[in-house]
């Protein structure tokens, strides 16, 4: 099947935040009273009911301010390294490519909060007793609220008025975004970039940016964190080999030595009663 | 009646059990999480509050023991961090005793032979280890940078591999191998009563019950 995409083109984005609450709406997350820090970017962080946000940066270009937009929200790696790190498999990545989250199998060990490299997944969580659930955007495939499945586009790109968001063949938006970005390089933006495209494998969530990853509070190579890889490829298949290994030889042991032990208590091979 | 010596005093075989309790619950709880088929055991998050129900007890076992018995204590870590080419001898030996259960091959032992000396000492190191390891991805799970995080869960599992699959071992050794049954007179019982007959003492921790005999009187651990 054809991997689907989000294309979030930066420079089209007038940060409405509608895609903000229609996030909030369909998936029925509650809204949080925040309060005015100074700017019209609200609310001030990611958390378990807010899978998506957009931040707004103010940067000077040759003496004149540009205001930049951003998307927050789960990128839907290819190298996922939540996915990686979930021991339970709640975190899994869908047929059509992006990371799908069953939040009924959530253990809330929190391991895909410490990994993802782009901060995403939130938890709240009860510190002595270390009961926790994770949440992040599923791409509108959570179980009863599945838009994709009922062949909708997911609810931040069906409430963008000025088509900043775009839902689609994921290779179909590459070759948008490519052309965006030449584009706008040929405005001018020299550093103009479509962020997602190769990084972490392939993201399913492309941005197209006017300015390099790091003004826009990106990491420029993100990576699946070292601890991951040498956790889950190196450590627990030697564990398995250990452990396999180990029993095996015991039981070969027992075999051999309960033999001998035999053998010795009843010289020449008779068998006492 | 059986001759029989100390090995073990009680304080010293109540913290053996209780910790074993603790372990074996931290153990199953912990494998949940690396057996993907049991991962569903984890949902809702019950495994984790057995896991730190059974960590308390983990810790707070030898917290209550040592200053109690401080002493057997002392006397417990230097004989876990005592190794010299005495130990060459019972790794050598080890093969031909375990394999063909020569038992005449092994050399004297004391109180601990090698083999439980070097079990006893992964517990050691091991349990600081996961306590310390355990400790921050309990309480600084929100404040540790998450690479921090990262390291402790990565050292936590390493030192799950070793102490999990050298628990069988453990176990193994103790009451299944041929060599230790009857389980009456040897290992299991000087855990379980404190006592070994005098014949065991002899043939299994010559070393030791020459010490124990040699005029000192007996001094269990």
């Amino acid at each position: 099947m054809a991997e689907k995409a989000i294309l979030y083109d930066s420079t089209l984005c007038t940060a409405c935040r509608a895609c903000q609450v229609a996030c909030k709406q369909w998936n029925e997350n509650e809204a949080v009273k925040t309060t005015n820090q100074g700017s019209y970017e609200n609310p001030p962080d990611l958390t378990p009911e807010t899978w998506i946000k957009i931040e707004f940066r103010e940067v000077e270009k040759e003496g004149k301010i540009d205001w930049l937009f951003n998307r927050r929200a789960c990128m839907h790696c290819t190298d996922a390294a939540c996915v990686k790190v979930c021991p339970t498999g709640a975190l899994r990545h869908n047929e059509l490519g992006f990371v799908s989250y069953d939040k009924e199998l959530c253990s809330g060990c929190g391991y895909c909060v410490d990994f993802c490299p782009f901060h995403v997944p939130r938890s709240d969580r009860n510190i002595i007793t270390g009961m926790a659930k994770m949440d992040k955007c599923t791409f509108c495939t959570t179980p009863g609220l599945d838009r994709i499945a009922a062949g909708y586009e997911p609810a931040c790109v069906k409430s963008c008025p000025t088509d900043a968001l775009k839902y689609g063949d994921r290779s179909e938006l590459v070759a948008d975004g490519k052309k965006r970005v030449q584009a706008l390089q040929a405005e001018g933006y020299a550093n103009a970039y479509l962020y997602g495209e190769k990084e972490l494998g392939g993201l399913h969530v492309m941005y197209v940016l006017k300015a390099s990853p790091e003004v826009y509070g990106l990491p420029v190579h993100p990576e699946v964190p070292a601890a991951a890889i040498a956790w889950q490829d190196v450590i627990q298949p030697l564990g398995w080999a250990f452990g396999g290994l180990t029993l095996i030889g015991l039981g070969l042991n027992y075999i051999v030595a309960r033999r001998a032990k035999m053998t010795r208590e009843s010289p020449g091979g008779k068998k006492e009663d | 009646m059986v001759q029989e010596v100390e090995k073990y005093r009680k304080p010293t075989r109540i913290l053996h059990w209780v910790h074993a309790g603790a372990f074996l619950l931290l153990f199953l709880t912990g494998l949940v999480l690396f057996i993907p088929l049991l991962g569903a055991l984890a949902q809702g998050g019950w495994t984790r509050l057995l896991h730190r129900i059974a960590a308390v007890v983990f810790v707070v076992a030898p917290l209550i023991y040592i200053p109690m018995n401080w002493i057997t204590t002392l006397k417990g870590i230097k004989e876990a961090f005592a190794w010299g080419v005495e130990d060459l001898g019972w790794l050598k030996a080890a093969p031909q005793y375990y394999f063909v259960c020569d038992e005449k091959s092994m050399p004297p032992q004391g109180h601990m032979n090698t083999g439980q000396k070097m079990w006893w000492l992964l517990v050691i190191i091991f349990g600081v280890v996961f306590i310390i390891t355990g400790g921050i991805m309990w309480f600084a799970k929100t404040t540790a940078p998450p690479a921090l995080l990262q390291w402790m869960v990565f050292a936590h599992d390493v030192a799950f591999i070793v102490t999990g699959v050298m628990l069988f071992v453990h176990l193994y050794m103790s009451v299944v191998h041929p060599l230790v049954r009857p389980l009456r007179s040897g290992a299991w019982s000087s855990m379980a009563r404190g006592k070994v007959s005098v014949d065991y003492a002899k043939s299994h921790h010559g070393k030791w019950y020459e010490e124990i005999t040699g005029g000192k009187g007996t001094t269990a651990t």
